[in-house]
């Protein structure tokens, strides 16, 4: 782990939708599907991404641009150097015995689960991913072809796939298909939410990735602990298992803001 | 043998299972997080300081790891006291370990606001950080710094701690005599003293050209620090007789044991959470354990401040 800032340079750029970059950096990270990295370029401060993919020899992290610090490092270009800390948190964990997973990723929650999706399948199990967002546009994999993983897809305006969510959409797959042995999720937290009350309801295992506020991303300063277990979604998260979310007491309720100040949730937006 | 070693501590008629308690600005955002460090065998913990308004604190990097330690600017990011008295309310009420509320503001008169307030709940220890150094910039000078302001300050804040709530003053380690603002915090009425804060310092990345922490500089915790701590602890058990919880650098039972020695009732634990994990409490109780029973050390009191001698 790479506990200390790192500098890298950026070798490859690629525009993966309307406002998410990929950046590739030539170092070995040993990060597993669902952890993430702290990266850090000049005036624009240091976020929390999760890590795309990686192969020998290189890794990338994907950045969705969403405010001013993602602003600026989507002008990054190739051969400059960016900080970077980590691999941290927990990770998504494939069950002992094969069987067909499920993947529901809404947005840019898709990046974790499609590097986790490609080692499934690279194990042998049987992966069916569902891509969902607001738009065609904002569809992140809307071209990703993989002879094993199905993509199925659902956008809320319909101009791809189903016309509504991917709550929607993986209401419409276990209907059709029921024998997933487990589900992975990551996505806005209403949508987690969701998908978490069907699974509980099922009975079918699921992991899913819980975003928190984070600011030193190695378990001291406190601020993506979690009501009413005090983990820490950069140590204990932010991968965590269905039973786990169970004791989550503000999932799907509430979050705390970088003073620590309480917001809630309400009609799926911020209070 | 290790069934006759004795940890137990008592500060100001409380007492405190062991003596490492989770020092200010490590994890104490919230009942959830506290409960979850008291979980893990702290014998004590402190909240983050809580202020008069909410503060969002600096952008990232805010902390990190360095060589030696940590540094940090997290800049006093709090939601504020009125926003937080009903979250503190629930800590005292659920909390097993001893707590203390650790509290600050920019001028006296807010000073006594805040802590007027926190004392409504009475908590059995508040914390008056007089000495942290991320808010210069805001703020002006540390209280801790000044010893006229220092003496105004904590006149004025223990005219406002009633009934069973007993004042910490936390002490800054940058300044000429450590032992005097002891004093003088002592003599003000003080309870207890907690030193040392951090030490500010500064880290710089050559390929950025720039301070790596957003705001440039920050305070300077971990392993760099303990020497430090040992002889403000050293000096202010010279001067004062009100107990010392003795903070920085504390990573194993032995620092422990050298800062009992140098005269601390209590130890603060912090960046040690990071170099050790979680359970760095419970690590640090089988260590103490296990060198006193060696050294023949039934209980702490035996060694408190036996360098003196």
């Amino acid at each position: 782990m790479n506990k200390n800032q790192l500098y890298l340079k950026v070798f490859r750029i690629k525009k993966e939708t309307g406002r998410v970059k990929s950046f590739f950096f030539k170092h070995e990270l040993f990060a597993k599907p669902g952890q993430f990295v702290m990266l850090h370029v000049p005036k624009s401060g240091e976020r929390p991404f999760a890590v795309l993919e990686e192969k020998k020899g290189y890794f990338s992290v994907a950045v969705a641009k969403v405010g001013t610090a993602t602003n600026i490092l989507h002008k990054i270009k190739v051969g400059e150097k960016v900080g970077l800390r980590g691999p941290f948190g927990s990770f998504f964990t494939l069950p002992s015995k094969k069987g067909k997973l499920l993947f529901a990723g809404g947005g840019y929650g898709m990046v974790p689960l499609v590097f986790l999706a490609l080692a499934a399948v690279k194990k042998g199990f049987e992966s069916v991913l569902l891509n969902g967002a607001g738009t065609s546009g904002e569809l992140m994999y809307k071209t990703f072809k993989h002879a094993k993983i199905k993509m199925h897809f659902a956008t809320i305006d319909g101009s791809k796939g189903k016309k509504g969510t991917v709550v929607d959409l993986l209401n419409d797959v276990l209907k059709k298909e029921p024998k997933f042995i487990k589900v992975y999720a990551c996505g806005p937290e209403l949508m987690e939410y969701e998908i978490a009350k069907i699974l509980w309801s099922k009975k079918i295992p699921f992991e899913v990735s819980l975003e928190r506020f984070m600011k030193c991303g190695i378990g001291v300063c406190g601020s993506c602990c979690v009501d009413k277990t005090g983990w820490r979604m950069c140590v204990e998260g932010p991968v965590l298992n269905g039973e786990k979310l169970k004791k989550v007491s503000e999932f799907g309720k509430y979050h705390r803001l970088a003073s620590g100040k309480i917001a809630y949730y309400k009609n799926g937006q911020v209070k | 043998m290790n069934n006759s070693v004795d940890l137990t501590v008592d500060v100001c008629g409380v007492r405190f299972k062991t003596p490492l308690v989770l020092a200010s600005g490590f994890m104490g955002v919230s009942q959830s997080s506290l409960s979850f460090i008291a979980k893990h065998q702290a014998g004590g913990v402190t909240t983050k300081s809580i202020g008069h308004i909410e503060r969002e604190g600096y952008s990232n990097p805010t902390v990190l790891p360095w060589s030696c330690g940590l540094i940090n600017a997290v800049g006093l990011s709090n939601p504020g006291v009125d926003q937080s008295l009903p979250h503190l309310k629930e800590m005292i009420v659920d909390l097993k370990t001893p707590l203390i509320i650790s509290f600050f503001a920019d001028t006296i008169d807010n000073f006594v606001k805040v802590a007027e307030k926190i004392n409504s709940l009475q908590p059995q220890f508040m914390e008056l950080n007089a000495s942290c150094p991320n808010t210069k910039s805001d703020f002006g000078v540390p209280f801790a710094l000044d010893a006229s302001e220092l003496r105004k300050l904590v006149a004025k804040v223990r005219k406002k701690i009633t009934g069973r709530t007993k004042l910490i003053v936390k002490l800054a380690p940058n300044v000429p005599a450590i032992g005097m603002m002891g004093k003088i915090a002592e003599d003000e009425g003080a309870d207890a003293i907690s030193a040392i804060n951090t030490i500010p310092g500064m880290l710089i990345s050559v390929p950025m050209r720039q301070p790596i922490l957003t705001n440039k500089t920050g305070g300077i915790s971990g392993r760099a620090i303990k020497p430090v701590a040992l002889k403000a602890v050293y000096d202010l058990y010279k001067k004062i007789k009100i107990p010392i919880i003795g903070i920085g650098g504390i990573e194993t039972g032995e620092d422990v044991l050298e800062m009992v020695m140098a005269g601390a009732s209590l130890v603060g634990i912090g960046s040690a959470i990071y170099s050790r994990g979680l359970s760095v409490f419970s690590k640090i109780t089988a260590e103490m354990k296990k060198i006193m029973g060696e050294e023949k050390i039934h209980n702490l009191q035996e060694i408190k401040g036996v360098i003196h001698e």
